[in-house]
């Protein structure tokens, strides 16, 4: 597959800072096998031209794509998408991140009116239904 | 003083007659930096610009550019320079490729690949008289002037106010390859947020003869938000946040428009009043109409 900045969407005025942009659509290419591992990634230079954003905003977007272990730096090439990308956080730090998302959800929850035993229900029920 | 700062103001104040303009202020653009500077019409953007480049003698405080004094700019600073202004004004009897080759004669670096690369791009042709030229013209041919000699510090007043948005795009892709090497620094001022958002990595907010906000482009788009608050019991009217740049409150509802919003502030936000915050995200547009307090409701 070619490794042209084709399938890159930049929305300049979203709200949400443009390395961020692009650091979730590699991330969503590489989940969905878009991307696959060993393939280069759009260089820098490329990137930023077809784009028409800021150079420094690209490597900021791979450099951390990088320092999470999406991306890594090929010396010469460019840079690649990682081999094996494993889980390199611990369950503690996956829980943290989910923890925002669920105290929104409890807020809701109790603002309903629901009890404790209630709201719990509701995420049982949901985890059944993702399961079967 | 610091080799990496290219252009620094302190103080710096003008007025005209008795009407001031620029009100103490303050400012500092280090090497690399692609700088984008907003405000309202007549806030004084571009009397900031030639205070900075020493075509306006300043009525307090100082500047710097390149280590100097503007007002008294070396030769040698001025062929490190590229500057556009906001009316570009050529000799009229003069062709395209005379006014290149007449203002390439004063710098001893032209890149004549470079402004026949533009000039193609750009589709300006060689032989036409700058007299009966369009404005968008003379501003491509400005801009041709202004690049041509790759200098390390480009100033350009509202460089595509009158380019149309294929002009203008290729616009931006010459900016970006021409500062790539992130020795080349870039002040441009702009009414056109989307083009500041792509090609800027600070942005410049001046209002009242100040800076109102001078940072990172993305630590901006990170820490300014617009929350919609809902909370189980009916708020104070006394409800307050930290940094925040309007509070709107009725009933169980809050809006805020805050600047510094980060997660334990939410979590502290959320827990103290059973809230249930949703945080929107803003543009720069839309952070520009906040900080100048213009109800921006969606």
């Amino acid at each position: 597959m070619s490794n042209l900045p084709l399938q890159f969407e930049i929305h300049p005025s979203s709200g949400v800072p443009i390395f961020r942009q692009i650091m979730d659509q590699v991330r969503a290419q590489v989940a969905s096998g878009r991307l696959k591992p060993g393939e280069l990634v759009p260089s820098v230079r490329q990137m930023a031209i077809d784009l028409a954003v800021n150079m420094m905003t690209v490597s900021k977007a791979y450099s951390r794509l990088e320092a999470e272990g999406i991306l890594e730096r090929d010396r010469g090439t460019g840079m690649r998408v990682r081999a094996v990308t494993t889980l390199s956080a611990s369950v503690a730090d996956r829980q943290l991140e989910l923890r925002e998302l669920v105290e929104h959800m409890v807020t809701r929850g109790l603002q309903l009116g629901l009890t404790d035993e209630q709201i719990a229900a509701v995420v049982k029920t949901v985890l059944k239904e993702r399961r079967s | 003083m610091n080799d990496n700062v290219i252009v620094e103001a302190t103080g710096l104040c003008r007025q005209f007659g008795k009407t001031p303009v620029l009100r103490g202020l303050n400012l500092s653009i280090e090497r690399g930096m692609v700088v984008g500077l907003l405000g309202t019409n007549g806030c004084g953007k571009s009397t900031l610009v030639k205070c900075l480049l020493g075509l306006l003698r300043l009525s307090g405080g100082s500047a710097r550019l390149f280590g100097e004094d503007p007002w008294t700019l070396s030769g040698a600073a001025k062929a490190r320079l590229g500057y556009v202004p906001q009316d570009v004004k050529l000799y009229p009897w003069m062709t395209v490729s005379q006014v290149i080759a007449y203002t390439a004669a004063f710098y001893p670096r032209w890149d004549f690949q470079l402004s026949e690369e533009l000039l193609q791009r750009w589709d300006l042709p060689r032989d036409r008289r700058v007299g009966p030229m369009s404005p968008g013209q003379m501003q491509k041919l400005g801009l041709i002037l202004a690049l041509g000699h790759r200098p390390e510090l480009l100033v350009l007043d509202e460089p595509v106010a009158a380019l149309d948005p294929i002009a203008r795009r290729e616009f931006l892709k010459s900016l970006l390859e021409v500062t790539q090497d992130e020795q080349h620094t870039v002040l441009f001022s702009t009414h056109i947020t989307s083009d500041l958002e792509r090609v800027a990595s600070h942005v410049a907010l001046l209002k009242d003869g100040k800076l109102a906000l001078f940072d990172d482009l993305d630590a901006v788009k990170d820490r300014v938000k617009r929350l919609r608050i809902t909370t189980a019991q009916p708020l104070p009217g006394s409800f307050a946040i930290a940094g925040a740049l309007r509070t709107e409150v009725e009933g169980t509802t809050a809006l805020v428009a805050a600047t510094n919003v980060n997660e334990p502030m939410l979590t502290e936000l959320r827990s103290r009043w059973q809230a249930d915050i949703v945080v929107e995200n803003l543009n720069l547009e839309e952070i520009f109409l906040e900080l100048h307090q213009q109800p921006a409701r969606s």
